[in-house]
């Protein structure tokens, strides 16, 4: 009886932390709004001028949502049902856009149309955004949608192939089963983009997010930015619960240990025509943005590369290590709310960091500034400590559905044959659990590293003084340096990060060659 | 020797009622077959009996101790003095076939592991297996070190989840005799779950027919067999 109070002490000590560090300031935003004085009341915010900004945000991200959805769910189609050679590398290669920061995209596209154009006015635009975005978004889509594809049983294809032609099996029983992965993607997709404050900023397109940071940081109108903050919030958080249910199950990166036991087809004569379209979306996803971006810095401006460097290189080993102490951070935290959901039925961890996930990065900053700025916590406020949490409440959400997802293929039945043995629930969980979570937790460390790395929302609101970063430093230096020295350090970031991303792929492959049991 | 006896059982999964008002003494060093067919409890009677769940309401006892009581495990699963075959053997896969079987020997600090294990992989004639990992076996290989690694802590009872269903009928009876041998020579009480008549008749001294969970009827094969149940007589034939 004592070790159950005890394990429940432990339990609501550790909640009740999560809950100060993340969620607190995010309510106290909320309550400092509803209980200040005349200026933050919500009709002074609801006024023409937000509410077009609004709307027109809205129409953007439910475009950039759509066409992401809509790219990525014939990308799943294309590399998840269908067997070609490659297919591997295409899954690989498009989910790259995803881990790489949206404003190096932007600047490489700001790049190119220089170089084709030679002006840059039409990027400078809404569209600009929506294409940057789509093509950032739609690896999202294609992870989730092909997550589910591969979860749907051969049988229930070939069951609707004795009665009906493919296209109307795809149409009237794939599609259908899909549904949920299909509005997950075009949900998170639309929250993302509405939330993100790097392509816009960059691109000079007003948008709420923006608008937000402005009123924050350049003309320090408080009460409006916290109003605006909360309202983007409200937005955000109505989305989350129309598919609450759908989104806290959401794949992700899905670690089988099993095996697809979906159908797949072949390709047949339709290769050429697979190859073609798949090369075309790489191409204009991945390769021609790093072509933009090392024509743009390396053609007769060596010593840009070489000054850009310089000033890049200290930041870089910074943000390497503080994204490997926050991926560490992550990774832990993330075991403990998945295992807590998956095996105990605690799903208040777990809630908590599917609120945190859906605040934009902005909105997440202002709270957190807010709350740590004062004396007594100088200690998170003037320290990277700020920024692990920032990140935590980011990301931890998708490390925890990851684990989650690893803790779900383990059968219960392998810890109460050890729990029949007589071994105790703690080694049960070292010696059973953990070593067959170690590729799902391998992969969360992973995608939270990356994700960390190019993390610039909350970074730019929150990164204490002193402190040097290099999504920072790069976004910042854009405003004023030339345009070589801009994309020199764009294609140093981006070199770091597709390195990193490498050397973590070999290491993975180890890793799950010598640890994932079939 | 153990008995185990289960008095006045409730037992629900969310608002489906698995067992009602379940009660039965199961005979101490005899084999019983649980029969009946799918969903109708029997899996849950064997998980109640290991304590892997609680009971919603009733008493079960084993040996006259009562290890589980209106919604609280009293006794823990591993102080029960069992074993147990699931049926989809949970072998751990990052564990080899020695491992499997010493893993609780070890943890519970037992004497003479490596000759305990080298016993039971003998009795069961898989002793070039100990280094092979589970998925390089066979599905009978694999059944085999599912029921050896249940017999290593030397359990009074022994509680087998339908561990036979997926393999051939020769095999399956290679299988359920050597187990019945085993049974015979070591003395343990065994409670075998199977929704397969012949299995059931092969296999137990006695026979419990379950529906809708509930005992249609129960006694030795001959009483089964000459049973006035509608639902047992039709269950059997097929």
């Amino acid at each position: 009886m004592d070790r159950t109070i005890g394990k429940n002490i432990i339990r609501f000590v550790s909640f009740l932390l999560l809950f100060l560090l993340l969620a607190l300031p995010i309510m106290l935003l909320l309550l400092q709004w509803l209980t200040a004085g005349e200026d933050t009341v919500l009709l002074s915010i609801i006024n023409r001028e937000n509410l077009l900004l609004i709307g027109k945000s809205l129409l953007m991200s439910g475009i950039v949502a759509l066409l992401a959805t809509l790219t990525g769910t014939i990308c799943a189609f294309l590399l998840y049902k269908f067997q070609f050679p490659f297919s591997g590398f295409y899954k690989l290669t498009l989910l790259l856009p995803l881990l790489i920061s949206p404003y190096i995209f932007a600047v490489a596209w700001k790049d190119g149309f220089f170089w084709l154009l030679g002006n840059t006015a039409a990027i400078y635009s809404e569209a600009g955004v929506i294409l940057v975005h789509t093509i950032v978004f739609f690896p999202l889509a294609m992870l989730i949608t092909g997550s589910a594809l591969s979860q749907i049983h051969a049988g229930y294809e070939e069951a609707g192939l004795m009665t009906v032609s493919f296209r109307k099996m795809m149409i009237k029983i794939i599609l259908p089963l899909i549904r949920p992965a299909l509005t997950i993607s075009f949900l998170l997709s639309l929250i993302f983009s509405l939330s993100d404050f790097s392509v816009p900023a960059f691109f000079c397109v007003r948008t709420f997010t923006t608008e937000i940071f402005t009123q924050f940081s350049a003309l320090y109108n408080f009460p409006l930015a916290i109003g605006q903050s909360v309202i983007l919030l409200l937005i955000c958080l109505l989305f989350m619960l129309s598919e609450a249910r759908y989104l806290s199950d959401a794949p992700f990166f899905s670690v089988s240990v099993k095996g697809s036991v979906s159908k797949k087809y072949h390709a047949g004569n339709r290769k050429i025509m697979l190859h073609s379209f798949l090369w075309m979306l790489l191409v204009s996803s991945l390769l021609m943005p790093a072509l933009m971006l090392t024509v743009q810095s390396l053609t007769g401006r060596t010593m840009f590369f070489a000054q850009a460097w310089e000033l890049i290189r200290p930041a870089a080993f910074q943000s390497v290590k503080l994204a490997f102490a926050g991926a560490c951070i992550i990774t832990i935290i993330g075991l403990w709310t998945a295992y807590g959901k998956e095996r105990r039925n605690h799903k208040l961890p777990d809630l908590l960091l599917l609120l945190t996930f859906i605040v934009p990065s902005t909105v997440l900053g202002i709270a957190l500034i807010r709350h740590y700025n004062l004396p007594a916590v100088n200690f998170i406020y003037g320290t990277s400590l700020i920024l692990l949490i920032a990140y935590l409440g980011k990301f931890g959400f998708i490390a925890s559905r990851i684990i989650g997802n690893g803790i779900k293929q383990i059968p219960v039945s392998f810890e109460e044959a050890a729990s029949v043995a007589g071994i105790p629930s703690k080694k049960i969980f070292l010696k059973i659990s953990l070593p067959l979570l170690i590729p799902s937790l391998f992969t969360a460390f992973v995608l939270s590293f990356i994700l960390c790395l190019g993390e610039l929302g909350a970074t730019m609101m929150v990164y204490p003084p002193g402190m040097e970063l290099m999504q920072v430093k790069t976004f910042a230096i854009s405003a004023n340096a030339p345009q070589a020295l801009t994309s020199s350090m764009t294609l140093i970031n981006l070199g770091v990060t597709v390195f990193l991303i490498l050397l973590l792929f070999v290491f993975g492959k180890w890793i799950f060659k010598k640890f994932q049991y079939v | 020797m153990y008995k185990i006896t289960l008095e006045h059982i409730m037992h629900s999964y969310e608002d489906k009622e698995v067992l009602q008002d379940f009660s039965f003494s199961f005979e101490q060093g005899k084999r019983t077959c649980l029969l009946g067919p799918s969903g109708c409890g029997k899996t849950t009677v064997l998980r109640l009996v290991a304590g892997l769940e609680k009971p919603a309401k009733g008493v079960i006892k084993i040996s006259e101790t009562v290890v589980s009581e209106n919604g609280a495990i009293l006794i823990p699963p591993h102080q029960r003095k069992i074993g147990f075959v699931f049926q989809d053997l949970a072998l751990w896969p990052h564990f080899t076939v020695y491992d499997n079987i010493a893993f609780g020997l070890k943890e519970n600090k037992e004497k003479n592991v490596k000759g305990k294990v080298a016993e039971l992989l003998d009795l069961f004639g898989i002793s070039d297996k100990a280094p092979k990992y589970p998925h390089q076996l066979s599905g009978g290989q694999k059944q085999m070190v599912a029921i050896a690694r249940s017999l290593a802590m030397q359990p009074e009872i022994l509680l087998m989840d339908e561990p036979l269903a997926n393999i051939d009928a020769h095999l399956k009876e290679r299988i359920l005799q050597h187990m019945k041998d085993i049974q015979r020579q070591q003395q343990f009480t065994m409670l075998y779950v199977t929704h397969d008549q012949k299995e059931a008749m092969n296999t137990g001294d006695y026979i419990v027919v379950m529906n809708a969970g509930k005992i249609e009827a129960a006694g030795s094969k001959e009483e089964i067999s000459h049973s006035s149940s509608r639902f047992v007589r039709s269950f059997i034939k097929t």
